[in-house]
């Protein structure tokens, strides 16, 4: 009987994996209702817009915008040089503006559907409902937008692939350089051990700690290289140093020891003989490793580091201490642009209140999980890889 | 007939070896000093916010309102443990059930499965945990305990998701544990007519009782230091309380939320937040210390 | 091995290649006046977006925080190419970063800039110029689900948010815990609300029991609506985002309406700010030209987002200020 526990509690762990997968798909998709701005029959008594000629659909457009935005399209293309298409969707999508009013989760939209008709029958009689993917190709493109429908995460990636790229050429040297000093040229004396000791113990320190650090050091401390001052880049009155810069070269520190310990053991598993051999033909101690050690240990080095960095990619708390920006709607342009991350989006949407954010949340938080899982199969790949050849060589 | 270039190229090989080895200390000597960066950095803020603090109420007073002068850290300690303790009663007894499973019980190809799924378990970032805390542990408790008896920030959903969060780790060092106890042992136990149940929870459970002790701590570390999820879901006051259901801010969460807002630099709010990260540091280190102390010593015991 | 160092030195040139090229940012003269257009109200110069060039960073009130974003929306929508920043960090935090650390260009702020913080950015050389965008009412909320509370006088409004249960303040109220959410002690609207509602002293109203504070008024928007006796304050915007969840109480008996708004009945009305300086609205034209575009149709885009209309005058001094700055 006790028995059973222990199979149950493993099916309750893969249970409650599916309940945290399950709830995040189930906000990112449902139906919405649809409410349009201005009503399409207010402007064309038909309500469709297909009918009208060229210059009634500028007409319309320039009741309806702004001056600015008008010169804006007419600096884009001229108006008047437009198809009658593509004014259509101008209208469409700028007067007429529809706009979701109410979602719905997907279990609700799948088993309740007659209870939605009801509610926006209630609530929008001019409602529309149709069936949402928040996580859809516009979502992926779009920049940070404060309304939910036209939020995107295009930003958010750039500001997270950008710092990664930081954290990467800093820690993966250093990592590396470390490790190779550890397993190949340190003695075994006091000095070694205490720096494996520390290791060890910086890869338990909480990741938050990390982000005082980056805080002190990277954005206050070293502000005029994070910012980019010293380098021309900014105006100096404005130097900030909360840039991509200071978040890779943070996490770099945060992900340094993961690196370090993988690297090791890829060191560790490389056979003494291989080391002989390099060093009976007389190669220097500095050939062995680079033609022999490293080669043969790489594709474990690059296992480690690539489950490191996903890690990096996740973080959340360090970015937020060391002062990510709100609302930031262009994309990064330099390593000394202000940011946000991907995970700085989902905590920032989590934390609205409005329904719709959550939607945004979930679709993002599937992004963020699609190129997580996307690097641990590489990884796994290549770790895949590994075991294969050694059991044929 | 000696090259004369010889010396010439071995004195070449010797600079190349000389620098290279120069370089690869210089790696090892930076992360010396990240540590050393962390404890000074740490220090002498927290050395600025002492002075004007004195350590007695920081550890007895059961108020935290820097802006009015409240030192007391009790609140924000209480709730910090609250949320690990509630994290380490799923994390502990699921965990170890887990890595039994899968240590005594499970087919090989039954493990090649749900290793990896616990290792993706394991790589979901903490905010996507902190979602889940807030969209849906929240709603489930207040469905089942009542809207009026369950705030909708409470740490009770912080620490059970928490517990999530941590069961992988908890349960992939605690089946470590499990597997290095030698076959010879559970041998033994067979041999005097015990079957497969009572061998694990008299024999192999006892053997590795060390090791499963250190994936406890391990675990009760690592939910101290989690941010996200109590950023999101436990609250944003410091309350002294031992309601679960009660909204109560931790030490990560007190951290983040002032540095996310306004780091106002040498204030006293400033001030406190290094404070409360020398405190949280120390109080993970030595945890993991001693975590690894134990281990050290279980290996020893079967090496 | 080879390939990977290649590969790296691939990144890193990249990186620097993607870096130089925002070289072009650099101001020249010509540039600074270009973006002038005809003049919309007849005192500021018009302006034209597709021509501002230059990055902007502002920080500050989240109380001002969505009338900025949607400025600086409507701002980017007509053609303006390059990156504002609006941090929503609380107004001390936003003169902090305005004032000490000099890193922002505008300061957001839901009050008045005070002396000392004059005196920090006049050691860093700035000298804050004031402009008012609009006005606010503080929005007193509780749940929908809340039912026996409508109104509050003043004085029960200090009560409340010290009290520890309804039944403290009003016999006739629940006995169960006031649940106070309420803007963290770095907000404007925090230190409004202690000047107006407790005389200035902070302490009762931080000492009180069961209270939620975050520079982030979604999160207190979301547990005041989560709660069935909860209460909180913040600004009028986020109720107007959020009728569906909350009810507004009436302060005194007034409503908070744009009638009583404008004729200063409701007694937490108060002002929202813009902060700059001459110097960097002079070395950085895009400031100014927002500034410009920001005074000209703040009022357009106000009520949509929840806030009330300045009156004119005050509008107009802004508009001065702003001409004086530019001589």
């Amino acid at each position: 009987m006790i028995n059973l526990i222990f199979k149950t509690s493993t099916l309750f762990t893969l249970f409650v994996l599916f309940l945290l997968l399950a709830n995040i798909v189930n906000d990112a998709f449902g139906y919405v209702a649809i409410v349009n701005t201005v009503d399409p029959h207010e402007l064309v008594e038909s309500g469709n817009l297909d009918s009208l000629s060229n210059n009634e659909l500028i007409g319309i457009l320039e009741k309806n915008l702004s001056k600015g935005l008008i010169r804006r399209y007419n600096f884009e293309e001229p108006l008047n040089k437009r198809t009658q298409k593509e004014l259509v969707e101008l209208v469409f999508n700028r007067v007429i503006e529809p706009r979701v009013a109410q979602s719905w989760n997907l279990i609700t939209s799948i088993f309740h559907r007659g209870q939605i008709n009801s509610e926006v029958q209630r609530d929008f009689p001019t409602a529309t409902v149709q069936f949402r993917a928040w996580l859809n190709p516009d979502f992926l493109v779009n920049p940070q937008s404060s309304v939910p429908e036209l939020a995107g995460i295009r930003t958010a990636i750039l500001g997270s692939l950008l710092i990664i790229c930081i954290t990467v050429i800093f820690a993966f040297p250093l990592g590396v350089g470390t490790a190779l000093y550890l397993e190949e040229y340190a003695k075994d004396n006091k000095i070694s051990r205490l720096i494996q000791v520390n290791i060890y113990n910086l890869s338990g320190v909480p990741s938050i700690i990390y982000g005082l650090l980056g805080l002190t050091v990277f954005v206050r401390g070293m502000e005029p290289i994070t910012s980019g001052a010293i380098f021309g880049f900014n105006d100096p009155s404005t130097a900030n140093g909360r840039t991509i810069l200071a978040a890779g070269l943070t996490l770099g520190i945060l992900i340094l020891p993961i690196i370090i310990i993988n690297t090791q053991e890829a060191l560790r598993a490389v056979p003494n003989s291989l080391r002989h051999a390099g060093y009976g033909i007389g190669a220097s101690k500095w050939q062995v490793i680079w033609s022999h050690v490293l080669p043969n240990s790489m594709e474990r080095i690059l296992t480690g580091t690539i489950l490191a960095v996903s890690r990096a990619i996740g973080e959340t708390a360090p970015i937020v201490v060391i002062g990510a920006s709100t609302f930031i709607a262009i994309d990064p342009s330099n390593i000394f642009s202000k940011f946000t991350t991907l995970p700085i989006q989902i905590y920032q949407w989590t934390a609205r209140p409005q329904v719709e954010f959550r939607n945004v949340a979930a679709a993002a938080i599937i992004v963020l999980l699609i190129l997580l899982l996307s690097m641990n199969t590489i990884a796994i790949l290549l770790r895949n890889n590994i075991s294969r050849k050694r059991s044929n060589g | 007939m000696i090259n004369p270039n010889y010396s010439e190229s071995v004195m070449k090989r010797k600079i190349t070896e000389g620098v290279i080895k120069v370089v690869l200390t210089i790696c090892a000597v930076i992360t010396v000093l990240v540590t050393i960066g962390i404890v000074v950095i740490l220090g002498k803020e927290s050395y600025l916010f002492f002075k004007d603090v004195s350590i007695v109420e920081f550890f007895t007073s059961t108020k935290w309102q820097p802006s009015i002068e409240q030192f007391g850290v009790l609140p924000l300690i209480n709730s910090t443990l609250t949320t690990s303790f509630i994290a380490m009663l799923v994390a502990a007894p699921l965990g170890l059930c887990v890595a039994i499973y899968l240590s005594e019980y499970a087919t090989k190809k039954t493990r090649s499965i749900l290793k990896p799924i616990l290792e993706i378990l394991a790589g979901i970032p903490t905010v996507v945990y902190g979602y889940f805390a807030l969209t849906f542990m929240t709603p489930f408790l207040r469905l089942v305990f009542g809207q009026h008896n369950v705030e909708v920030y409470n740490t009770a959903s912080a620490g059970l998701v928490m517990g999530i969060l941590i069961l992988p780790l908890v349960s992939s060092i605690t089946e470590d544990a499990l597997s290095s106890v030698p076959n010879a042992l559970r041998e033994a136990s067979y041999g005097l007519g015990g079957n497969k149940l009572q061998c694990t929870l008299t024999v192999v459970v006892p053997a590795a009782f060390s090791g499963i002790a250190a994936a406890f701590i391990l675990g009760l570390s690592r939910a101290i230091g989690e941010t996200m999820i109590v950023a999101l879901a436990a609250g944003a006051g410091p309350n002294f309380t031992f309601n679960p259901f009660e909204a109560a801010e931790t030490l990560t969460g007190y951290i983040v939320r002032i540095s996310g807002g306004d780091v106002s630099y040498n204030t006293v709010d400033y001030n406190s937040i290094f404070a409360l990260g020398l405190f949280l540091f120390v109080i993970t280190l030595t945890l993991n210390i001693i975590s690894r102390k134990i281990v050290q010593k279980f290996q020893e015991e079967y090496d | 091995m080879k390939k990977i160092i290649l590969l790296n030195l691939l990144l890193v040139s990249a990186l620097v290649v993607f870096a130089s090229s925002n070289k072009e940012t650099k101001v020249t003269e010509d540039k600074s006046s270009s973006w002038q257009i005809e003049s919309e109200d007849g005192i500021l110069p018009g302006v034209n977006p597709l021509k501002v060039e230059g990055d902007i960073i502002s920080a500050g009130s989240s109380t001002v925080f969505p009338l900025s974003e949607a400025m600086a929306e409507r701002f980017k929508d007509e053609g303006y190419a390059y990156n504002v920043t609006v941090d929503s960090i609380g107004s001390g935090a936003g003169f902090e970063r305005f004032t000490v650390t000099g890193e922002t260009d505008i300061a957001n702020a839901s009050r008045p800039i005070k002396e000392k913080e004059i005196a920090a950015a006049n050691k860093i050389g700035r000298n804050p110029i004031e402009f008012r965008v609009g006005t606010d009412a503080l929005a007193v909320t509780v749940s929908k689900s809340n039912t026996f509370v409508k109104d509050l006088t003043l004085e029960q409004l200090a009560k409340v948010f010290v009290s520890d249960k309804w039944s403290d303040v009003d016999a006739s109220w629940p006995n169960e815990k006031i649940l106070k959410f309420i803007p963290g002690t770095d907000s404007g609207t925090f230190d409004y609300f202690v000047e107006e509602v407790f005389k200035k002293d902070s302490a009762p109203l931080l000492s009180a029991s069961n209270v939620q504070m975050s520079e982030d008024d979604n999160i207190l928007v979301q547990g005041i609506a989560e709660s069935p006796y909860g209460i909180g304050f913040f600004g009028f915007a986020y109720y107007v985002e959020n009728k569906a969840t909350l009810n507004i109480l009436s302060i005194d008996g007034v409503k908070a309406t744009k009638e009583n708004v404008d004729a200063a009945k409701y007694p937490l009305a108060r002002p929202l700010f813009i902060y700059s300086d001459a110097k960097i609205m002079k070395e950085k034209p895009q400031v100014a030209a927002f500034i410009a575009y920001y005074l000209t149709y703040v009022n357009e885009e106000i009520t949509r987002v929840g806030y009330f209309p300045a009156n004119d005058s005050v509008l107009e001094a802004g508009k001065q200020a702003w001409l004086e700055a530019m001589k």
